[in-house]
């Protein structure tokens, strides 16, 4: 386009007159200062995700540019069924399926010859067997394609699962920020204070169990399967959160750190306590269980949103899938005024778009970017902590 | 074989304090009991005992996590938990076995019950289980080696 307009543009000084030589340079002001800004800041990008840091193999193909975020292609290969076997993730069966799915997955979906701009590949945190395939080969394929390669954070991730979710972030994140971020999930749970893209504060995390791990082992408790979470609330669905009094372990620490260890504990002492068990039982268990870890939640997620004066509050990993958190959270948000954000239910467990949003946003800021021979030395970090005090 | 009847978490805290007290490097703390019986609680107490100041949570899920530590000959330890791992499991798989040779690594193992393949030698069994309320037996029985 641009060999047209200045094809277009010679015509045109050859038989101008000064008036037209005016309207002329007016044109090719404005033409350049356009293209500048499209160069600068509204640059498109295609980038190449994948994701394997612990029960699923994914790929995802992002189309990026400053206000649009475009999947062209997003595959989740999930491992839970295997894992219902086993109750659990079972890390040599996980990078067994890992290995098996990886590059049928990546020949399905992308041509060698097909160009994308960036590669993007989950580094860390997470189990170190299942995040070496996934770094292996990303950093192969970005080597031989001399393409290169970001690093993303799988917590990073799950914030930006909220940009996938939601069109007002991509366009005014800004007026967002700072935000508090709620991270809720099977290894952690995590309250960030998002201050800018790539700028976090660590303001508390569990002091002992994990939120989504606590709903897997009281699903345990009650026998009721793998994975526990979704499980556990639906059955709360039909209980009385009523009858069995359990404790909101922290609630009141002061600080906003959480504990769920002691919650799964006086769950095992109603169960030891009753004896015998029956269905309505169980319901009514899951349904006080569930109302104090939301409660514990939204108490300290409402009390940091305060103090911290935050313009907006994000929701983000696997247990975003709970319907009463979030409703818990829309509520006291909207009695705040604050505008809150959740992931779809199919960005909040793990998937590969999620990390290839974090990409985008990583290599607007200039970071984590990697190239050449130092994709050598590219490996995964399974303790890679990203939110520091 | 030492047998314990702790009546409260301060009681348990404080049989997991005296054993950090007489632990030696590249030994191995095997942990079991049921979900509850107080495996991590122990080992956060074992951890205060050995001057660890960071918080340990549940390596559930990510399955193992490290710790500096500077106690004696003591320079890590590596908490894991097989809680989510099939019993032929190996551990090998999730690169256990560089720990275990490392005389400077203390390796502590919950659910290790669930393990058929632990090393004979230096190995320190603990058994919890749970009697009601916050009170607890706790079985410590040890093989050691030199």
């Amino acid at each position: 386009m641009c060999e047209y307009i200045i094809i277009a543009h010679l015509v045109y000084f050859v038989n101008s007159t000064l008036f037209t030589l005016f309207i002329d340079l007016v044109t090719i002001f404005l033409y350049i200062t356009l293209s500048y800004y499209i160069l600068c800041y509204n640059i498109f990008m295609r980038i190449l995700a994948l994701e394997s840091s612990c029960d699923e193999t994914a790929l995802t193909i992002l189309n990026a540019q400053a206000d649009s975020l475009v999947l062209e292609k997003d595959q989740v290969y999930s491992q839970v069924d295997i894992h219902q076997q086993f109750g659990g993730v079972v890390p040599e069966v996980a990078a067994r399926q890992h290995a098996e799915t990886i590059i049928p997955l990546l020949s399905a979906n992308i041509k060698s010859e097909e160009k994308v701009d960036y590669l993007a590949v989950t580094t860390g945190p997470g189990l170190i067997t299942s995040l070496l395939l996934g770094v292996t080969a990303a950093k192969t394929l970005a080597y031989a394609k001399n393409t290169p390669l970001v690093t993303v954070n799988h917590m990073e991730g799950h914030i930006y699962s909220n940009w996938l979710s939601n069109d007002e972030l991509v366009k005014n994140a800004n007026k967002y920020f700072p935000s508090l971020v709620l991270i809720v999930s099977g290894g952690h749970t995590e309250l960030v204070l998002m201050k800018g893209h790539g700028d976090y504060q660590l303001l508390g995390s569990t002091v002992d169990d994990a939120v989504g791990e606590a709903f897997d082992k009281v699903a345990k408790l009650l026998d009721l399967g793998y994975p526990g979470g979704p499980i556990v609330s639906q059955r709360a669905n039909d209980g009385d959160c009523s009858i069995y009094d359990l404790p909101r372990p922290m609630i009141n620490s002061g600080d906003y750190n959480f504990s769920f260890s002691g919650l799964k504990t006086a769950v095992l002492y109603t169960l030891e306590r009753k004896k015998k068990i029956n269905t309505e039982d169980v319901d009514n268990v899951c349904a006080s269980f569930q109302n104090a870890v939301v409660d514990i939640l939204v108490n300290k997620t409402m009390k940091a949103a305060q103090e911290f004066g935050v313009k907006s509050i994000m929701l983000a990993g696997g247990v975003a899938a709970n319907n009463q958190l979030k409703e818990s959270l829309q509520q006291e948000a909207r009695i705040k005024d604050l505008p809150f954000f959740f992931p779809e239910l199919k960005y909040s467990g793990d998937n590969a778009a999620m990390i290839s949003v974090a990409a985008y946003y990583n290599i607007l800021n200039k970071k984590n970017i990697i190239s050449g021979k130092d994709l050598l030395s590219v490996a995964p970090q399974s303790n890679w902590q990203l939110f520091k005090k | 074989m030492q047998e314990f009847v702790t009546n409260n978490i301060k009681e348990t805290n404080k049989v997991a304090n005296d054993l950090a007290t007489s632990l030696e490097s590249g030994q191995l703390i095997a942990l079991s009991g049921n979900l509850g019986a107080g495996k991590t609680v122990f080992v956060k107490a074992l951890a205060v005992g050995l001057g660890i100041s960071e918080t340990i949570t549940s390596p559930t899920f990510v399955l193992m996590k490290s710790y500096p530590v500077n106690y004696k000959q003591i320079k890590q330890l590596i908490h894991v938990d097989c809680y989510r791992l099939d019993a032929s499991e190996d551990l090998a798989d999730i690169g256990l076995q560089d720990f275990l040779d490392d005389p400077q690594t203390l390796v502590v193992i919950e659910w290790a019950d669930k393990l058929d393949n632990l090393p004979k030698n230096n190995l320190i069994n603990v058994k919890m289980e749970f009697l009601g309320q916050d009170k607890r037996k706790i079985v410590i029985s040890s093989k050691l080696v030199g």
